[in-house]
């Protein structure tokens, strides 16, 4: 370590101004603060300083979203072995969707970190850390049979557009991993719609996710529906586990609350926004079970407690609403824009049987709506004190 | 009388505590005025290198409100007046005589103290250079002669780090405290409010007479006066509020009972690089080396004239400002952990009021000049509206200050802030924003705007 420190001290000089790389020093600088903590004294304001800083921060995000990773390989490769009628270990099964997650997140990474590290250099900026949780959130929201070709796209979509043009971490208005995710929804849509691109399998092998399947079958109850299924359990508890076909970090509900559970421990993720979302959803869904019977739409007779537990619903409100930069940053906003995600989300599923998966759609429409719920959150706030005042 | 409990706030863990006795310190050979801290002011010197002052005498006056001068901290020679960049006056030094002559200016009864009304006492002030112990808020700046405040907030219930006890303080100063209070209530309309913390045990604090009484408790900020004056009468357009420290208004009564400026203060020599932290009795305006030599442990210390969320970094020779009563001694830290982001940390060597490592929740912490992070666009989780017990909410207001919204800005209550109220924030900010210059950025527009 002495001697890893004394390499980075001695190339310095090299990307300092006046050295033959000065033009790189973004890069050696975000290498160098990895590697070891930066030593920069405070100068202005407070003279001390807590502990946390961004690359925490986005760390913090990280380690949440493991269980929930871990999880995405293992059903990988589960689903696979399912497809093919073997019986394999967890392990093995973890190997074989390692093998399929592992080349969706190092090109994820490869690209992003390549466009952050262009971008600092020629803004003279420092690379931000933001790229740590979209490049591992990107593959988390991809099927898994998605093109590595076409993840390079949409992470160069989902950095670039959705983030770069506006200034880097801090500054974007929508998610850059849900900007990647849009992009191959509309750009691609064969590869991350239907009923083929959820399961590693032979050729031809098909099998739908539990919300295209009530929207696909008019007239019936959705949960007799589900049970009905012989392909795969859709009983709420197995969905609740994970062991279905779907996005690779989105199926496994209890690893996303784990990662919720780390999230909001370390006062990093807004509880706020997450329980809005599912208070938002269950309102909405009570009130399509209520107007079920006056159609034959499936869709309106799923159950609020299954709402949360199919598609990605959960994953979007707990790792993807909460970003802070993209989501709303009043208090009262995070409740109107959690329960506005989950109002959307339901919505679309029951109303849009074309695209029966609304969660994430339904974020990427609210960060575009969250700075109007702040400024009206903030007027109101500016309006009472005003009313306080003339006391 | 109020009590005010206040839940949104965190009192720092620092080590180097000050112990609750008081040293008293040998006389400094030199004191000196720092002209340069006062904003808001275009001094003008009234002495020359070389001219023998009392303790008392004028040194400098403002020259947009000419009535304002500064009494000379000690009586001797004027021994250098030190420049800053661009000329500006950054010292006035005095060479102490062993017999120092003082001022003498009108003495009054104690029981006639309420009674001298409002001309008299601005005019003693404004004669005796004491001014400028009396701020305003908005802005923090010095008050105005011209200016009735609607009330006046004395805050004897520090919270902010290594403050001076005001039990200790006010030991033996009663009489001082009580007379200074007195002559406060002949220059506001309303009244003159006094909070100690509910911790206190001083009798004087919650016996004192001719003033509303109030008691706080709960974390820092509660014992900022900003936050006070929030929660007890607070600050509308248009509105001023004054404000005094406690060892101001010990030295006002002094003033008014004995005609005389007394320089003596308590202040607390504290911090993680103090090798023995405690009260110490000395004088205003002393050079920062008197107190700190021999009383620092090795390596390199920043010494900071103030507590280390607000303070102002001094080198050794120069010295303790005029608003501030601590003086911090904050080890300057090199060291860079290897991956130390990704670390599970210990209580020893993190500090953080979120989650995010496994941090000090009991006990002192070591804290560093390190920033701990690199600065960063601002990403909202939440830190600042943590540490912030006041209905105004930063982050939007943060934004309206670097849009320059002016209106905007006003109704989110800019008026009421100044940075020692939002210190935490900036501590707490995972961005390393300091929220503290955003605001006073702020106030310096609205200040211009007028």
């Amino acid at each position: 370590m002495g001697m890893l420190k004394n390499v980075m001290t001695a190339m310095r000089p090299t990307f300092q101004a006046g050295g033959k790389l000065e033009k790189l020093l973004p890069i050696y600088e975000a290498f160098d603060t990895i590697l070891f903590s930066t030593d920069r004294q405070t100068d202005s304001g407070p003279h001390i300083r807590d502990s946390i800083d961004l690359k925490r921060v986005m760390i913090i995000v990280v380690l949440a979203l493991i269980p929930a990773t871990v999880f995405g390989m293992i059903n990988i490769g589960y689903q696979e072995a399912l497809a093919q009628g073997l019986s394999r270990s967890w392990g093995a099964n973890l190997a074989a969707g390692a093998r399929v997650f592992i080349p969706l997140l190092l090109v994820a990474y490869a690209v992003g970190g390549f466009w952050e590290f262009l971008f600092a250099v020629i803004r003279k900026q420092e690379v931000d850390e933001g790229f740590l949780v979209t490049g591992l959130l990107i593959p988390l929201i991809m099927p898994p049979t998605l093109p590595l070709w076409q993840l390079v796209m949409a992470t160069t979509f989902g950095t670039v557009i959705g983030k770069m043009i506006f200034g880097g971490t801090g500054k974007n208005i929508f998610n850059p991993a849900l900007t990647a995710r849009a992009f191959i929804f509309f750009a691609y849509p064969g590869n991350i719609s239907g009923d083929k691109v959820w399961l590693l399998g032979p050729d031809g092998y098909s099998g739908a996710t539990a919300l295209s399947i009530p929207a696909t079958v008019p007239g019936e109850h959705a949960v007799r529906l589900l049970n009905s299924v012989q392909q795969f359990d859709f009983s709420w508890t197995n969905m609740f586990m994970g062991w279905i076909p779907g996005s690779i970090g989105e199926t496994s509900k209890l690893m996303i609350l784990i990662g919720a559970f780390i999230l909001i421990v370390t006062r990093i993720g807004s509880w706020r926004i997450m329980l809005g979302a599912v208070l938002g959803a269950v309102f909405t869904a009570s009130l399509t079970n209520v107007f079920s019977s006056y159609s034959t739409n499936t869709m309106l007779t799923i159950p609020p407690h299954y709402h949360l537990v199919m598609g990605g619903f959960l994953f979007a409100a707990v790792f993807m609403a909460t970003d802070p930069v993209s989501g709303s940053y009043t208090d009262r906003g995070r409740w109107i824009y959690g329960f506005m995600i989950g109002l959307l989300t339901v919505t679309i599923r029951a109303v849009n049987p074309a695209y029966p998966e609304g969660a994430m759609l339904s974020v990427l429409l609210m960060n575009a709506f969250s700075p109007l719920i702040d400024y009206y959150v903030v007027k109101g706030h500016m309006k009472r004190r005003i009313a306080h005042y003339a006391k | 009388m109020a009590h005010i409990v206040i839940k949104k706030g965190h009192t720092i863990r620092i080590s180097g505590q000050p112990r609750k006795e008081i040293e008293i310190l040998s006389p400094p050979g030199s004191v000196a005025l720092t002209p340069s801290q006062f904003r808001y002011v275009k001094p003008k010197l009234l002495v020359r290198e070389g001219d023998s002052v009392r303790r008392g005498d004028p040194l400098f006056f403002d020259k947009l409100e000419t009535r304002v001068r500064w009494a000379s901290p000690g009586g001797g020679t004027v021994s250098r007046i030190v420049y800053g960049p661009r000329r500006r006056l950054d010292a006035v030094i005095i060479e102490l005589e062993k017999d120092e002559s003082v001022v003498t200016g009108p003495a009054f009864d104690a029981d006639k103290l309420t009674s001298l009304g409002r001309d008299r006492v601005i005019s003693t002030l404004l004669e005796a250079g004491c001014w400028p112990l009396l701020r305003q808020r908005p802005f923090t700046k010095i008050a105005s002669p011209d200016d009735t405040p609607k009330s006046i907030f004395v805050s004897v219930a520090p919270t902010a780090p290594l403050s001076p006890d005001s039990d200790i303080v006010i030991q033996g100063r009663e009489a001082d405290f009580q007379a200074g209070l007195d002559v406060l209530t002949n220059l506001t309309a309303g009244k003159v409010h006094l909070v100690r913390s509910q911790l206190s045990t001083a009798a004087i604090f919650s016996q004192a007479k001719n003033v509303e009484l109030h008691t706080v408790e709960g974390p820092h900020p509660a014992g900022n006066v900003g936050v006070q004056i929030h929660h007890i009468d607070p600050i509308k357009p248009g509105d001023v509020v004054w404000t005094v420290t406690l060892q101001h208004v010990i030295l006002l009564g002094h003033l008014f009972l004995s005609g005389q400026v007394d320089p003596e203060i308590v202040i607390t020599l504290g911090g993680p690089g103090a090798s023995d932290p405690v009260h110490v009795k000395t004088r205003m305006g002393l050079p920062i080396s008197t107190l700190t030599d021999g009383r620092l442990k090795t390596g390199e210390q920043r010494l900071i004239s103030g507590d280390p969320l607000t303070g102002t970094a001094k080198d050794s020779d120069q010295f303790l400002n005029y608003y501030d009563f601590a003086l911090t001694v904050l080890p300057v830290s090199h060291e860079r952990p290897f991956f130390g982001w990704l670390r599970w940390g210990s209580p020893a060597t993190k500090y953080t009021l979120t989650g995010a490592y496994r941090s000090n929740r009991q006990g002192t912490y070591e804290f560093s000049t390190l920033q701990n992070g690199d600065p960063r666009a601002l990403v909202p989780i939440g830190a600042w509206e943590k540490v912030l017990p006041m209905n105004i909410w930063p982050n939007p207001l943060f934004r309206a200050i670097l849009a320059n919204d002016v209106e905007e800005m006003e109704n989110l209550g800019l008026l009421e802030l100044d940075e020692e109220d939002v210190a935490l924030c900036s501590f707490a900010c995972p961005s390393k924003i300091d929220l503290g210059a955003t605001v006073r950025k702020g106030l310096d527009v609205l200040f211009k705007e007028g």
